[in-house]
């Protein structure tokens, strides 16, 4: 063919394909050409040719031999539909009903408020154990630990050479301190040799008679307080034990007697035998 | 129901086409008493009344059977694929928007299956892609024998140029020619463009009708392509 015209478009053109802005196009030049009008009319007779194929059927007993085949695969074999089908079975037609999204929505919520409620002593125990023995209500706010005594005695003392705050006024004679640090630092400062972030320790000072305290003072290792260390004093003006103590805040008596006269960061490692040996 | 009753009442494959084709439903179009029948069974299906899977099967077995045949052009394979869809049917019914004709998704689904079972032959390609005609398949018969005969070489003629297209092409063809689907519906089926669609139509009839003529040619002066 000589003509360049596109027979791609007389292709369409021989089954009413075209969109309607090449309809024209193509008409005029089928009015034009002729060349283009010989192809088209193969073109349409091959088309006639190929619905021939439309007068082919399939038999109908080919067809019965078919469905036989598929029912009775469904029918004697429970596989035919997988799990993963059943589920998404269930799924699919139960989210087309609004009750079961309601419900499946009210699950979730259930389910991800328990779940929370199940992680968060979880995390409190693990902000606990990463924080070393020290528990704070707010920034500045310690709450007493509870099983101090079962820490690590890291020193005592008998008689009245710890100042004031320690003591209480009108000090009764025969006095005792006992110095205890939270088992997690103790054994870093044994291997390290250097206060941990989030150590404690407490002074716990008793008298002679009767099994509760005095006075409690804790200190602990933290970066947020002056010279790295903040001092909690649980001992009330009328001699009972809070169970919170506020930082003790400024240049206080703490800092200015732990920074000059404490050998090894602020704590008096030299009057502790624990800590003396451990290093 | 037009085309199934049609079909039932042993009426002519060109009748059968046209009442089919009704049922192919356009979007904005209210729901037909077919698809609400369809509906109904389909419900039955997937309530556990797995018997009433028949009636679906019965309804639309030619015609799958058929597209599968002029598609795959090997009535085994056609046979095989025509079982392979009314499984899938099956097994992800659920998944069938009963506001919607069954047609089209059956359609694309046998296309689909046709196509795996074309790569499947093509990876292992026991026997060609050659329309092999059985007892199976039925002809409308010719009163003139000779004229039956020059049908005969004309059918195979076409079923050769058939397969000599790609995938894309042939099932273009197959549903826009030879189904008789608009270039619209053919679209949806196989989920593509029309604009797509309109350039496999296109090409698929030229080269079809290059491969006819050379053929043609071929039987006139006894050789063979």
């Amino acid at each position: 063919m000589t003509c360049t015209f596109s027979k791609e478009l007389l292709a369409l053109h021989v089954e009413n394909d075209l969109l309607e802005t090449d309809v024209r196009c193509v008409a005029k030049h089928l009015q034009e050409c002729a060349e283009c009008k010989g192809f088209l009319d193969g073109l349409s007779h091959r088309q006639s040719q190929l619905k021939v194929l439309r007068r082919e059927a399939i038999s109908q007993s080919s067809l019965t031999r078919m469905r036989r085949g598929v029912l009775s695969q469904i029918e004697n074999s429970p596989q035919t539909l997988g799990w993963s089908v059943r589920i998404e079975r269930v799924l699919w037609l139960g989210f087309r009903h609004p009750a079961v999204i309601l419900s499946s929505l009210a699950i979730a919520v259930v389910s991800a408020t328990l779940f929370a409620q199940m992680r968060q002593p979880r995390l409190q125990d693990a902000a606990a154990a990463s924080k070393g023995a020290a528990v704070f209500a707010d920034n500045n706010t310690l709450i007493r630990p509870g099983g101090y005594r079962e820490w690590i005695s890291v020193g005592s003392s008998v008689g009245s050479e710890i100042p004031e705050p320690h003591g209480v006024s009108n000090a009764p004679a025969g006095l005792s301190h006992n110095v205890y640090m939270d088992r997690t630092a103790y054994r870093t400062f044994s291997r390290t040799g250097k206060f941990p972030e989030g150590a404690v320790l407490i002074l716990e000072t008793s008298g002679m008679a009767g099994k509760q305290p005095i006075a409690l003072q804790a200190s602990v290792k933290d970066g947020r307080f002056d010279g790295g260390w903040g001092f909690f004093n649980f001992t009330s003006a009328d001699g009972t034990i809070k169970d919170l103590a506020e930082s003790v805040a400024g240049k206080n008596h703490c800092r200015t007697c732990h920074e000059e006269r404490a050998k090894t960061d602020h704590v008096f490692t030299q009057f502790h035998p624990a800590l003396k040996t451990a290093t | 129901m037009k085309g199934i009753e049609l079909m039932e009442s042993g009426a002519n494959n060109s009748d059968i086409i046209q009442g089919t084709l009704s049922m192919v439903r356009m979007p904005g179009e209210d729901i037909s008493p077919e698809t609400a029948e369809i509906a109904q069974i389909v419900r039955l299906v997937l309530a556990g009344d797995t018997t009433s899977f028949e009636h679906i099967i019965t309804r639309y077995e030619r015609r799958v059977m058929n597209i599968a045949m002029r598609i795959l052009g090997c009535h085994d394979d056609a046979h095989d694929a025509a079982q392979e869809v009314f499984l899938r049917v099956f097994r992800y019914l659920h998944r069938l928007d009963l506001e919607k004709p069954i047609e089209p998704w059956l359609m694309r689904m046998t296309v689909n299956v046709c196509r795996d079972l074309g790569r499947k032959k093509r990876q292992h390609p026991s026997t060609s892609l050659e329309h092999t005609s059985s007892e199976a398949i039925t002809n409308s018969p010719a009163d003139d024998p000779y004229t039956g005969l020059a049908e005969e070489q004309q059918r195979q003629m076409l079923w050769k140029a058939l397969a000599c297209l790609s995938e894309n092409e042939r099932v273009a063809i197959v549903l826009r020619d030879v189904e008789g689907l608009s270039t619209a519906e053919v679209a949806a089926i196989l989920q593509a463009p029309e604009v797509t669609v309109r350039s496999r139509i296109s090409r698929g009839r030229l080269k079809l009708k290059e491969i006819v003529d050379q053929l043609s040619k071929g039987s006139i002066n006894g050789g063979a392509l």
